[in-house]
């Protein structure tokens, strides 16, 4: 890898931090600089604006100020885990009525003896 | 001309239960096998017509024990009850031990005498194996009984014959007769003095009778009769009639309505001993009665 890249690779990283609001503001004179001069870190902060924007989109706030973390809210959380624990025991209980405890199998009549006159 | 069905009912137990009408339980116990059926054993139990029969059979996984009764009925026909105790193997507890699932019930079929009655112990097993446990294939043998009668001189002794072909099987068969008369041998015990055996035969819940015995020139009277001893506390042992055989001697004075003790055993030649006030030891042996 040469240096060129090294350091575009750099750039990349300080755009990205500079989105997130990161940078202080020597990196981010230091960013706008170099931005002026490489077409193509300012084409990968345009793709990278985007990408953003696109994930507001979808998170329903397009006119957010930065990309909305998605969040787990505490009764979501409490009747999703409610809903898998009553699953789990209706289907242990189904399974226990048809095939648990021991002397499963045939009815109790079909284990019983029986007499047959010929 | 045409008689009276009541006149049949009369006529068929009389016929029946004459005092020279012998029973016979032929039993052969089958295994299916690809290619025919296989014996595995077979036998015999027979005696007077009030004789049962007490089957087991033991698997790895299940044990059946079933009674047989006969009554008959009218016509050329008879009754048979079959009070089964059946214990399965279903499994194992959480230490290790075996579960067993114990099971009592009654079958009841009517058929003509030297018919064939198929007996599924474990089940018809039209369904892999008829119950839990495995060995499917062991669990469908049937058992064939053909009950027989005739006429004999007299009434004589249950007798057994069984014929085990495949000894790694536990079958066994036995006869069930609940004793019409008992034969009593009484001695008096004092120390290392046995009084003269004193033989008398009785019949259970007949009135009592007086007995004289003498040890050392002093003679003891006793008043003794043989009675059925109370229901056994096991459902298990009821049913398949474990104490048939099990009679009770009530051992009293003749001059005192409270009897001095019970004495209750099998009949099977053991002496079994109730200690008197005199402070004489009263020993008596119960056996089944001489031939007629």
């Amino acid at each position: 890898m040469t240096g060129a890249d090294t350091s575009h690779e750099q750039w990349l990283v300080q755009i990205d931090a500079e989105l997130d609001g990161e940078l202080s503001l020597v990196e981010r004179a230091a960013l706008a600089k170099h931005l002026v001069t490489c077409a193509h870190c300012a084409g990968a902060r345009a793709s990278h604006l985007e990408v953003r924007v696109a994930l507001a989109r979808s998170a329903g706030n397009p006119h957010a100020f930065v990309v909305p973390r998605p969040a787990i809210r505490a009764g979501t959380l409490a009747l999703w885990v409610a809903l898998a624990l009553a699953t789990g025991l209706l289907a242990g209980w189904v399974a226990d009525r048809r095939w648990g405890g021991p002397g499963g199998g045939a009815t109790l009549e079909e284990s019983r003896g029986a007499i047959v006159v010929h | 001309m045409e008689l009276s069905s009541f006149t049949s009912v009369i006529l068929a137990l009389s016929a029946l239960q004459g005092p020279g009408t012998r029973l016979t339980y032929r039993v052969r116990v089958i295994e299916p096998a690809s290619v025919a059926p296989r014996v595995l054993a077979s036998g015999a139990v027979s005696g007077p017509l009030d004789s049962d029969m007490r089957l087991t059979l033991r698997t790895d996984t299940a044990e059946v024990e079933a009674f047989f009764q006969v009554a008959p009925t009218v016509g050329d026909t008879v009754s048979l009850t079959g009070e089964f105790y059946m214990r399965r193997l279903v499994g194992r507890s959480r230490r290790g031990l075996p579960l067993w699932e114990e099971d009592s019930y009654r079958r009841l079929v009517r058929l003509a005498w030297s018919d064939t009655a198929r007996i599924y112990p474990f089940g018809t097993g039209k369904r892999g194996g008829g119950g839990g446990g495995g060995g499917g294939a062991r669990r469908a043998l049937w058992v064939e009984l053909i009950l027989e009668r005739e006429f004999a001189g007299g009434e004589a002794r249950a007798e057994e014959a069984f014929d085990l072909v495949d000894s790694t099987r536990d079958f066994r068969l036995e006869a069930v007769v609940r004793p019409r008369r008992a034969r009593v041998i009484l001695n008096l015990v004092r120390g290392d003095t046995v009084s003269a055996p004193r033989p008398i035969d009785l019949i259970p819940e007949e009135p009592p009778r007086v007995v004289r015995l003498v040890l050392k020139a002093r003679a003891t009277t006793l008043v003794v009769s043989l009675t059925r001893p109370d229901p056994a506390r096991s459902a298990r042992d009821r049913a398949l009639a474990l104490d048939a055989d099990i009679i009770c001697l009530r051992v009293a004075r003749p001059d005192a309505p409270q009897p001095l003790g019970t004495i209750c055993g099998r009949l099977n030649n053991v002496a079994r001993q109730l200690p008197l006030p005199t402070g004489d030891t009263l020993a008596a042996t119960f056996a089944w009665p001489g031939w007629r």
